[in-house]
């Protein structure tokens, strides 16, 4: 079996980042490190090879600069091989744009299986799992907190509001996961040297068939056309407890949906 | 010329880095206090490779040196962690004693992890042993840093012989002191860390403490010591592992250096923590009284001094 991995390399959330002036975008000229979230969809697929007795995992990431480290990471974990797109005129591509490439560069590698995080960590748009999975034709099953494959096709419960849903859909799918699915495994010494000699294949939007003026700024549909601070958080609301202080914090709780 | 870490000693030690933020964190080494160590953090280093790496390759290890070790020793150090890591991994595994953790008396004759340790490296008549738990007697000793269950230990059976030869032995010895040193830096780091986060948040006449020069002068001259100690560190670890002459007094300079940063940041640290780094409660005491305890054991600050003017004629 053949999964491929999505995996966004993204400035450490842990440093404060900033905002470049001329785009209104995130700088992203900083050392870049795997998305954690993306990290489960790697232990997944890990997981789903072992269980199937056999197959490969591979990753694709689009990414300025050509960085790898991100990658590193996940191929130290144990992903056999990669591809990374990389080209100056991807700069700016909003979340559809985003998806044509990393459909493009999936199709090359026809996958049985295709997982993604839900979103990413520091864009957090949610959509270009589903994109990409409409792009390649493919069955989109969403918010997995387990999947399992058998047969040519996957299970998969999906996380909901008030439980799961238990979704049964043919291979090849595009299967993405919650935060929190697997216990995402460190990577071991050895697996980090052995990583160093993984081939990591390094793609530009030519390779994939695509023009300068379909991708980044220039391809995109969006604008940004202002960035403002968040607003201060408004203080909250105290409750006096006149007897009923526990029905009103439960109401509250479940107003946000928390139980 | 750059001398510092590269590649894959910058990728093993922050593997292990993010291991033990996610796992050792400091209720983990309060709750050693009064307990057998949580024994999820050496479960997870012992999967990553890190008690194997300085193992021969013919015994399932990397073979690596200690140019890979002491980084990830020092995030040992940082994080606090109870169990005798520098004796197991440093000490003991280079000598083909794998799969155990391994508590040893070359550092002094309070053995640190003595209460939980599987296997233990004795020193006897200048060679060196290693006895099964059911093969000595352990008087647990109440020292400064309760975490690490220190106790005098007595072989009560035969053991194994490891190494008759005494330049071994002595190696065995400056690998211990090279590996007591890197934890002493990353403790500096951690406390001089943990005084910077109290001074950021702590505020008095309107702006954060850390903000007048008092506070922040001691903080930096704090340091300027762990960067006086961390190459010596970094150096006595690629002497060690080239076998180079001064090998010796190098590890006894770094294991000085770090002896004293450790002391610096500690104090500083204390000062600037006011009245709460004096109660048990402030995850401060944790770090500083490790640092008190391991400044003594595999050579106090004389010992190591006296090494370095010997080896310089003096």
């Amino acid at each position: 079996m053949k999964i491929v991995v999505c995996v966004k390399q993204i400035p450490d959330p842990a440093d404060p980042g900033s905002l470049d002036p001329d785009t209104k975008t995130l700088k992203r000229d900083v050392k870049l490190i795997i998305d954690e979230s993306d990290s489960y969809g790697v232990e997944m697929a890990l997981q789903l090879v072992d269980a199937a007795g056999g197959g490969s995992v591979h990753l694709v990431s689009m990414v300025p600069n050509r960085e790898v480290s991100g990658l590193r990471t996940a191929l130290a974990m144990g992903a056999d091989s990669a591809t990374l797109i990389s080209d100056e005129a991807l700069a700016g591509s909003d979340a559809l744009t985003t998806a044509k490439v990393l459909a493009r560069a999936i199709e090359r590698a026809e996958p049985d299986l295709v997982l993604a995080a839900t979103e990413s960590t520091d864009g957090y748009t949610g959509v270009v799992p589903a994109q990409v999975a409409e792009l390649l034709g493919l069955p989109s099953v969403t918010f997995a907190k387990e999947v399992a494959v058998s047969g040519g096709t996957a299970t998969v419960r999906r996380q909901t509001e008030a439980g799961y849903d238990l979704v049964e859909c043919p291979l090849p799918a595009l299967v993405s996961v919650t935060a929190g699915v697997v216990e995402p495994r460190y990577p071991s010494f050895r697996g980090i040297m052995a990583a160093k000699k993984k081939p990591v294949d390094q793609l530009g939007i030519a390779d994939l068939g695509l023009e300068p003026g379909q991708v980044g700024w220039a391809g995109g549909g969006q604008e940004i056309v202002d960035v403002a601070a968040a607003p201060a958080r408004e203080s909250g609301e105290i409750v006096t407890d006149e007897g009923d202080a526990h029905e009103r914090v439960v109401a509250f709780l479940d107003e946000l949906k928390v139980l | 010329m750059r001398f510092g870490l590269d590649g894959d000693r910058v990728a093993f030690r922050d593997a292990a880095r993010d291991l033990l933020a996610r796992r050792c964190g400091p209720e983990v080494v309060r709750a050693a206090w009064s307990g057998p160590p949580d024994p999820r953090p050496w479960q997870g280093l012992t999967e990553m490779g890190v008690l194997s790496l300085m193992a021969p390759e013919s015994s399932g290890g990397l073979g690596l040196d200690e140019t890979f070790l002491a980084p990830v020793i020092e995030e040992a150090g940082w994080a606090g962690l109870p169990q005798p890591l520098t004796a197991t991994a440093l000490v003991a595994a280079p000598l083909g004693v794998a799969d155990a953790m391994v508590a040893t008396d070359l550092g002094g004759p309070l053995v640190p992890g003595a209460g939980y340790a599987e296997a233990f490296l004795m020193e006897t008549g200048g060679g060196l042993r290693l006895y099964r738990r059911d093969e000595v007697d352990v008087e647990p000793v109440d020292t400064v840093d309760r975490a690490r269950h220190c106790g005098r230990v007595r072989p009560t059976g035969p053991g194994a012989a490891v190494t008759a030869d005494p330049a071994a032995a002595a190696r065995a010895f400056d690998r211990g002191a090279l590996g007591t040193a890197a934890e002493l830096v990353g403790l500096a780091r951690r406390m001089l860390d943990l005084a910077v986060g109290h001074v950021t948040e702590r505020r008095q006449f309107g702006r954060p403490v850390g903000s007048f020069q008092a506070v922040k002068h001691q903080l930096a001259e704090a340091r300027l010591q762990i960067h006086f100690a961390a190459p010596a560190v970094t150096y006595a670890a690629y002497a060690l592992a080239n076998r180079l002459e001064d090998a010796s007094p190098s590890v006894s300079t770094a294991k000085w250096l770090a002896g004293r940063a450790a002391a610096v940041c500690g104090r500083a640290a204390l000062q600037c923590h006011g009245a709460i780094g004096y109660t048990v409660e402030a995850d401060l005491h944790l770090f500083l009284k490790r640092s008190w305890a391991l400044t003594r054991t595999w050579g106090d600050g004389d010992h190591h001094a006296d090494r370095v003017a010997s080896a310089l004629g003096l």
